[in-house]
C-alpha cells in the first residue's frame, strides 16, 4: 500500500489497538452450513439463513427465538429485514424462482407474500432506505427492482389491519450483468447521498449496487423517465465479486458514501464517486474546466456512463482464499472481513490525508485527490470457526447480559459452514 | 444411450496393472506412482449404495482411535489416499479413482481422468500439523476428450466426493488440467464457486447423476 503522505493532519488517534474475543455462540448450533445472519434494524433479533429455513435468534438471550420454515424448497441464502411503521417484515431469498416476504405478528412469523419472477435461485435481497423498493438478484444474471404499491399513503397506516394490503410491483428487470448476480445493496440514506457531491437531479436519490460472477460491480439509478439505468460499471476485481457494502457513516462535508466490494480474488476495494468540485487537482484528468459534472468527460476516453467511480483504496491483503463477506460499521467506520480461510480480520482507516499517492490500477491517470487514504489491519483471528469456512459477518448491537451498554455497544457476528453463529466482542483502545 | 451419442465412444481403459497403487503395509515409505503396482485390488463392492452425503466416519472407519481429532496427525492423508489407496483391503477407503465415469462402466482412475500425479497437497501431509491447519488439495482432471461436455459433472463429482470424505480443514480446488479442455476457465470458475456447487446439488437430476457416479466408491 502506497500510503505516502505529503501533508498529513496528525490529529490521529495514536496507535489504536483492538482486541476481538469470542462470546458464547448462539444456541443451538444449526449443525449444517449457514449462509448469513442479518440483524433486525430495530428489534434485538438476528435471522440466520441455513438450508431451507431461517432461524431467528434473540440478541438478548443469544438463543433461538423462532424458526421460519415452509415456502422455501431450496436453500435460503439471504434475508433482509426492514421496519415500516409498526409493521415488521422479514424477507428471504434464494429459492427457486421466487422470493418471499414474512411478517411478524405476536411473535409468530407469517408468510405474507411470495414474489415470483426469477428463473433461477435468488441470491440476495435488500430494501431501499425508505422501504419503497426491494431489490433481488439471481443466478439468472438479472437484478429485479420491486416497488411497494400496497401502501401508497404510508401516513394513513395507523390501523394495523390495513397492513394486509401488501403488494409489490416489478418496476425494473436489469439484465446487463454477464454472470450470476451475487449480491445487491442500496445506498443508505446518509446526508452525503443528497449532498453537494451527489449527482445532478436527473436521477432519483436511490442508488443500488450489484456484485456479480462477471467480476464487475454495477450501480443503478432511476432516471427522469422512471427507467432504472446502469450509471457505472466498476471493474478491477479478477474474480467473482461476492459482495458490496455502502459506507453507512456520514462523511465530512457530506461527501457521497463510498462503496466496498470484495471477492474471489482475495481483494477488498474501496470505491469513491469522483468529485468534480475539487478543481485544483481534478482538472488534469477530465480536461474540461467548468463543465457540469458528468458532461466534461470525452466519450472517447470513457464509456458513456453517467457516473465516474474510482477505486481509491485496496485494503491490506490478509485472506488466502475467497473473501465472502465484509461488514462496515456505521458507528466506528471499522471494517471486518471473513472468508474461506476461516480468518476474521479487522481494519481501520488511517489518518485523513489531504493528498496521497494514488495506487490505482483501474485507471492510469494522474494522482487524484481524495481523503480516502490507507487502511491498516488492527487485528486478526485465525480459525474463528475452527477449520470451517466463514460465509458472513455483520456488525450488530449488543443486548445480552454481558454488555455494559445494551443497545449501543457494537459486536461482530460471524456465520460459518459449521452451522455456528458466533458473536464477538470488539474492544478498541 | 446409443453408442454414437457418447462424447467419447471409445475411451482408453487402463488395465489393472497400469493403475497406480500404494504399498499394503501401514506406515510405509511413500513411493511415487512408478512404484510397483502388483498389489492393486479393485473395490469388492461395486454398486454398494450411495456414498453421497455419507457421514464423515467414512474416512475414519479404518482407524483404531476413536478420537478423530488425533486422526489427522496419526495418519496424515496423502495424495495416494486421495487418489484411492488400498492399504487395507477390508475397508477400501477409495476417494477418487473409484468414481465411475458418467458414460462408461469404468472408473475415473481406469480412464486416467484422475491421475495420482495430478493430485497435490499443501502443506505436505508429512508435516503433521494440527488438525485445524488448512490444507489445500488441488486436483487437476484430464477429461478424455477436450470438448467433453461432462467435464463439469465429473469435476463436481470429484469435489463432492472430497468434501464429503475429507475433514473440514481441507480446501479443495478441482480444475481441468491446462489445455485439456476447451472451456477450462469457465469450468474451473464454476467448480470453485461454493454457491454454484451447493445449488447444483439441489438440482435433482444432477444430484442423481453424481450419486450414480459415486456408487462405486465404498
Amino acid at each position: 500500500m502506497a500510503t505516502e503522505t505529503t501533508t498529513t493532519t496528525p490529529a490521529a488517534p495514536s496507535a489504536t489497538t483492538a482486541e476481538i474475543t469470542p462470546l458464547p455462540a448462539f444456541s443451538p448450533d444449526l449443525y449444517q452450513r449457514a449462509w448469513a445472519s442479518i440483524p433486525h434494524p430495530s428489534l434485538p433479533l438476528i435471522a440466520t439463513c441455513h438450508a431451507h429455513s431461517v432461524t431467528v435468534f434473540s440478541l438478548s438471550t443469544l438463543s433461538k427465538h423462532s424458526v421460519l420454515t415452509g415456502g422455501h424448497t431450496r436453500s435460503v441464502r439471504s434475508a433482509a429485514e426492514e421496519r415500516l411503521e409498526r409493521e415488521i417484515r422479514l424477507q428471504s431469498g434464494e429459492n427457486d424462482k421466487e422470493t418471499e416476504e414474512e411478517e411478524e405478528a405476536e411473535d409468530e412469523w407469517e408468510l405474507t407474500l411470495v414474489l415470483e419472477g426469477h428463473e433461477n435461485e435468488v441470491k440476495s435481497v435488500n430494501y431501499s432506505p425508505s422501504g419503497q423498493y426491494l431489490a433481488t438478484c439471481s443466478r439468472d444474471k438479472s437484478v429485479w427492482i420491486w416497488e411497494d404499491v400496497g401502501n401508497p399513503n404510508p401516513s394513513s397506516e395507523e390501523e394495523e389491519e390495513e397492513e394486509d394490503e401488501d403488494e409489490w410491483e416489478t418496476v425494473a428487470v436489469l439484465q446487463e450483468h454477464d454472470g450470476d448476480v451475487k449480491a445487491v445493496a442500496w445506498c443508505p440514506d446518509v446526508p452525503g447521498r443528497k449532498g453537494k457531491y451527489a449527482p445532478p437531479r436527473r436521477y432519483g436519490d436511490d442508488v443500488l449496487a450489484s456484485a456479480s460472477y462477471d467480476n464487475t460491480v454495477r450501480l443503478w439509478r432511476e432516471d427522469g423517465d422512471g427507467e432504472w439505468v446502469c450509471v457505472a460499471v466498476l471493474e478491477g476485481h479478477e474474480g467473482t465479486v461476492w459482495g458490496v457494502a455502502w459506507e453507512g457513516r456520514p462523511r465530512e462535508n457530506d461527501k457521497f458514501p463510498r462503496l466496498l466490494s470484495w471477492g474471489a480474488d482475495e481483494v477488498i476495494r474501496v470505491w469513491s464517486l469522483k468529485e468534480p468540485e475539487e478543481e485544483e487537482h481534478g482538472e488534469g484528468a477530465a480536461g474540461g474546466g467548468n463543465n457540469t459534472w458528468g458532461f466534461g468527460v470525452p466519450n472517447t476516453m470513457r464509456r458513456s456512463l453517467k457516473e465516474e467511480w474510482e477505486c481509491t483504496a485496496v485494503l491490506p491483503k490478509v485472506h488466502k482464499g475467497d473473501i465472502y463477506s465484509v461488514a462496515w460499521s456505521t458507528e466506528t467506520g471499522l471494517l471486518a472481513s471473513v472468508g474461506s480461510d476461516g480468518v476474521l480480520a479487522l481494519y481501520q482507516e488511517t489518518v485523513n490525508t489531504t493528498e496521497k499517492n494514488e495506487e490505482n490500477e483501474t485507471n492510469g491517470e494522474a494522482p487524484t485527490t481524495t481523503s480516502a487514504g490507507g487502511w491498516k489491519v488492527l487485528t486478526t483471528v485465525k480459525g474463528a470457526h475452527g477449520p470451517y469456512e466463514i460465509n458472513h459477518i455483520t456488525w450488530c448491537k449488543r443486548y445480552d447480559a454481558g454488555s455494559e451498554r445494551k443497545g449501543e455497544e457494537e459486536m461482530l457476528v460471524t456465520t460459518g459452514d459449521d452451522g455456528v453463529v458466533r458473536p464477538w466482542q470488539v474492544r478498541i483502545q | 444411450m446409443a453408442k454414437s451419442d457418447l462424447d467419447n465412444a471409445n475411451p482408453t481403459v487402463l488395465s489393472v496393472s497400469q493403475l497406480p497403487s500404494r504399498n499394503l503395509a501401514k506406515g510405509h515409505v511413500r513411493k511415487g506412482p512408478d512404484s510397483k503396482y502388483d498389489h492393486i485390488l479393485f473395490p469388492k463392492q461395486w454398486w454398494a449404495g450411495s456414498s453421497l452425503n455419507t457421514d464423515p466416519s467414512v474416512w475414519t472407519s479404518d482407524e483404531d482411535e476413536d478420537d478423530d481429532l488425533t486422526l489427522a496427525t496419526d495418519e496424515p492423508i496423502d495424495e495416494q489416499e486421495i487418489y484411492g489407496e488400498n492399504y487395507d483391503p477390508s475397508s477400501c477407503t477409495y476417494l477418487l479413482s473409484t468414481i465411475s465415469d458418467p458414460e462408461h462402466p469404468v472408473t475415473l482412475g481406469q480412464i486416467a481422468v484422475v491421475r495420482l500425479d495430478d493430485i497435490h497437497l499443501s502443506p505436505s501431509p508429512a508435516e503433521r500439523l494440527d488438525p485445524n491447519t488448512l490444507t489445500n488439495v488441488e486436483v487437476d482432471l484430464t477429461p478424455t476428450v477436450n470438448h467433453c461436455s461432462l467435464a463439469t459433472v465429473i469435476g463436481l463429482a470429484v469435489r463432492v466426493r472430497l468434501e464429503n470424505a475429507l475433514p473440514p480443514n481441507y480446501r479443495i480446488v478441482v480444475r481441468m488440467k491446462d489445455g485439456s479442455h476447451a472451456q477450462d476457465d469457465q469450468v474451473n470458475k464454476q467448480l470453485g464457486d461454493k454457491e454454484r456447487v451447493a445449488a447444483a446439488l439441489e438440482n435433482d437430476t444432477l444430484k442423481g447423476i453424481i450419486e450414480k457416479m459415486l456408487e462405486t466408491c465404498v
